[in-house]
């Protein structure tokens, strides 16, 4: 049996006068868990909890800042925990708002929650992994509060009404889009700039947003920690027996890269970058393959076309039909298609890289 | 009979050396057969629990799951091939499966930013861009559109993608797994792109999803309005979340990394975008440093599926089926060839239930095993004349680091006790 109390244990539990308080509650809860799912790009909580890119978050509640054994922390994190700093209510609702203000030079690259009924959420969803605060969380807390907080939750925005037929399309359905509407979810960017937002960025910038933001996945060099992507080098290795495909390497269009940053990146938080930090952070990506080499180099729809990509000439057209074993489209062989018995000439075994060996392996999807 | 009921009763062992030792079990389980016969069997001699006492009521299950003896028929992962299990894959167990149709919770994930969550009263698809009308639909607005029901296979263009250099993993499920059919019901994208008014600059359209890697490919216009579907349910029922519920693109025959899944937005353009799946991914590099690009078809391929090594032959010499599936983007699979002998010799296989065009296809092949060894491997042939290719073929052509579009010949070895391993042979 888990250690720890389950979202729907809870519910489970409540007895008499405290279900309203606890039906609350467990919405509270609910609600938690998807708000710890930005979190769990880099931490994770329950039974098998490790710590990842962050520290494990289970018995958060009253551990000193920084001080889950094995995993590395900033030296600031430390130095906050050390000042005192332990993990109640409070100071994580200030920690989760605001990371860098409450821990100065702290490594996590995250920007905060914005509102405050999602932390209120996600602290309520952290208090099931504490084996002190499960037993108390299902009376602890006023049933005003509890509803308070499931009251203040927004409702996302209803559009107004519009007729049904605000347009002569041949089925009549649907209803036209605004411009303001077309320009929040249009933020793609083709090769030749179309789509490019206003704005600016040097290299000098970008380095420390990459450096709070994306290095703690990606490396200070683009190098890539662990098995998450490599940005940086590679160059001239497309032909080795084990390519490194990079944004230097490989990508074709540099208006891919801020394109991608900007829809996706950081993972785990996207769209969470100004336009200005995402020239920034292009041009920054640019200074650590080598294609721009000034600190003072500024990116912005200017100069955006002029960039060419080293491997750009490299890309050709799908000629797969063409392959000679296709081209012949002769009637297969039945007998006798192989002179002699056939042998084995290589097994799954040798390697043995399927799961449930603790082996790593050599191949990759992507 | 005895056999397979003890087999299931101690719980099936699905870890690989249990799939090495299974041949075992199936000896152990024919000792026990002769017992079973000189007593009379118990099974039938013996009143069982099941035959006296009352089972669930029909109040038991509101959402009806599989028997607890099948809780080994699961989706898989392989943790090392991803730096995070938020943008990964796992794998559609083929070697327990029959027919044509994947259940809908067998049908492998691959997602770039893990699973959105989005209530259907939320979701939005917007077309615009080289359009008359720039239209936002809700779902009900979607539901409101004549509707199809087609059967398709997705296939990611990564299946197979371990084996580029050799036979890596013993299973077809991780070999072959990023496959899977269903029955969509949907709205033909020419419907929609006919309501919003494609200007005749219109050549291309972007497809985007709504989740936290807001997934894109650009898709030439043609196939957007030949054959490509809006879908919102999958055999019948609601698309599964990790299948882009509410609603997800069908890119019949391509690439599956096209269905963009939590379909949110269209835009009509003149150029392809060139973005992040369509550049730094899913481009097939060649030995010589160039990439293909652009690759969208699913070549003709097939697999046989049992016997494989995670469904090894646990009954002995005798009478035996051996089975397989097999597809093609280009349309309807004609023809499957299965060899025992290492692709010496062929023989043509039965395709069973329906032939429909880029949709998997059965076959089986029911022979009189001996025990001797065998060097399976199954070859498809599809409606253009397109013969599966083997695999030094492939490297031939491609090299070794291509990733993608491995369609080449799998040919699994099945020892004298029914043991099966991932091969490659001369
Ligand atoms: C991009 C990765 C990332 C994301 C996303 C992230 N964190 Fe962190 N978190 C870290 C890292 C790294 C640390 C260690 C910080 C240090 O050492 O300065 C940390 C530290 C913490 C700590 C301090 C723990 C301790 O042991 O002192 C808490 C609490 C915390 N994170 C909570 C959260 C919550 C809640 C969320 C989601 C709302 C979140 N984090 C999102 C990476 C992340
Ligand atoms: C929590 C870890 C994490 C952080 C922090 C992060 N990334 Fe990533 N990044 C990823 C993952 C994972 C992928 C691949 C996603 C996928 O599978 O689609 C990726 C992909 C990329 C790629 C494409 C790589 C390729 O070869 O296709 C670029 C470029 C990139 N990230 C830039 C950034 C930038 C710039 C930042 C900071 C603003 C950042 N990332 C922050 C994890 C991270």
């Amino acid at each position: 049996m888990s250690k720890f109390l389950k979202a729907g244990v809870v519910v489970a539990a409540v007895v008499g006068s405290a279900v309203i308080a606890d039906i609350a509650e467990s919405a509270e809860i609910a609600e938690g868990e998807k708000v710890f799912r930005k979190c769990a790009a880099c931490h994770t909580v329950g039974e098998d909890a490790k710590s990842r890119v962050g520290p494990h978050l289970n018995d958060l509640f009253g551990r000193t800042a920084g001080t889950v054994d094995g995993f590395k922390y900033s030296a600031a994190m430390v130095a906050a925990g050390e000042g005192g700093l332990a993990w109640d209510e409070q100071s994580l609702t200030q920690f989760l708002v605001k990371p860098r203000e409450v821990v100065s030079g702290t490594k996590m690259a995250f920007a905060g929650l914005r509102k405050s009924v999602d932390v209120a959420n996600v602290l309520a969803y952290l208090k099931t992994f504490d084996a002190d605060m499960a037993a108390t969380v299902a009376t602890d807390e006023a049933p005003e509060e509890a509803s308070a907080a499931a009251e203040t939750e927004e409702t996302p925005a209803q559009p107004a009404e519009l007729p049904s037929a605000d347009h002569d399309g041949p089925m009549k359905l649907g209803r036209l889009a605004t411009e303001d509407e077309i320009a929040a979810w249009d933020i793609d960017i083709r090769p030749d700039g179309l789509g490019l937002p206003p704005g600016r960025g040097t290299v000098a910038q970008g380095e420390p947003i990459y450096t709070d933001n994306c290095a703690v996945c990606h490396g200070d060099f683009g190098e890539g920690i662990g098995r998450w992507p490599v940005l940086a080098g590679g160059q001239d290795t497309l032909t080795n027996e084990r390519p490194i495909k990079t944004v230097g390497s490989y990508w074709p269009y540099l208006s891919t890269v801020y394109d991608y940053i900007r829809r996706a990146m950081p993972f785990g938080n996207a769209r969470s970058l100004t336009d200005d930090e995402v020239y920034a952070l292009t041009a920054y990506v640019l200074y650590l393959n080598d294609i721009v080499d000034d600190e003072e180099f500024e990116l912005s729809p200017d100069n955006f076309t002029e960039i060419g990509m080293p491997n750009e000439d490299n890309f050709i057209p799908d000629t797969r039909p063409a392959e000679e074993h296709y081209a012949e489209k002769t009637e297969p062989c039945m007998s006798d298609c192989k002179p002699g018995p056939v042998k084995i000439t290589m097994r799954a075994q040798v390697l043995d890289v399927t799961p449930d060996g603790d082996e790593e392996g050599g191949g990759a999807i992507d | 009979m005895s056999g397979r009921n003890n087999k299931s009763k101690s719980g099936v062992d699905t870890s690989r050396r249990g799939f090495l030792t299974a041949g075992l079990a199936g000896g152990a389980a024919l000792a026990a057969t002769g017992m079973a016969r000189a007593n009379g069997d118990p099974l039938i001699t013996e009143i069982q629990d099941w035959n006296r006492y009352l089972g669930d009521g029909v109040d038991a299950a509101p959402y009806g799951m599989p028997s607890e003896f099948e809780a080994h028929v699961v989706r898989r992962d392989v943790p090392w091939l991803t730096a995070d299990p938020v943008s990964s894959v796992n794998f559609t167990p083929l070697h327990e499966l029959d027919g044509i149709i994947t259940p809908n919770g067998l049908c492998f994930e691959r997602h770039h930013g893990g699973v959105a969550e989005i209530d259907p009263a939320d979701h939005r698809l917007m077309i615009h861009g080289l359009v008359e009308r720039p239209l936002v639909f809700t779902m009900q607005d979607l539901m409101r559109f004549p509707r199809e029901n087609r059967i398709y296979f997705l296939e990611c263009a990564a299946n197979s993608g371990m084996e580029w250099r050799g036979s890596q993993l013993n299973g077809c499920q991780f070999t072959h797994g990023m496959v899977h059919c269903v029955v969509y019901t949907g709205v033909p994208l020419k419907y929609l792109l006919d309501e919003a008014g494609v200007k005749t600059s219109g050549k291309w359209l972007l497809a985007e999803g709504a989740d936290a890697a807001a997934m894109t490919r650009s898709i030439p216009i043609e196939k957007a309005l030949e054959d490509c579907l809006v879908a919102f349910k999958m055999n019948g029922e609601a698309l599964r979340p990790e299948q882009g519920y509410p609603v997800r693109l069908v890119v019949p025959g391509w690439e599956g990394n096209m269905w963009i899944k939590w379909l949110r937005r269209l835009e009509v353009g003149d150029e392809p975008w060139g973005q992040r799946e369509e550049t730094s991914k899913y481009t097939d590099l060649l030995a010589n440093g160039q990439a293909r690009r652009h690759t969208w078809a699913m070549e003709v391929k097939s697999v046989i599926t049992s016997p494989s090594p995670q469904a090894p032959i646990a009954h002995g010499p005798g009478r035996t089926v051996i089975t397989g599936l097999a597809w093609s983007g280009n349309g309807r699979i004609d023809r499957v060839d299965v060899s025992l002998d290492g692709g010496r010799n062929w023989r043509p296989a039965r395709i069973d239930g329906p032939s429909i065009s880029k949709a998997l296809h059965r076959f089986y092949l029911d022979i009189d095993w001996d025990g001797s060894e065998m060097l399976l491997q199954s070859r498809a042939m599809d409606e253009t004349g397109m013969i599966q290719p083997m695999k030094d073929e492939l490297r031939a052509a491609r090299g070794e680091n291509s990733i993608y579009h491995n369609n080449g010949i799998q040919t699994w070895h099945v020892n004298g006790d029914g043991v099966a391993e991932n091969v490659e042979v001369s």
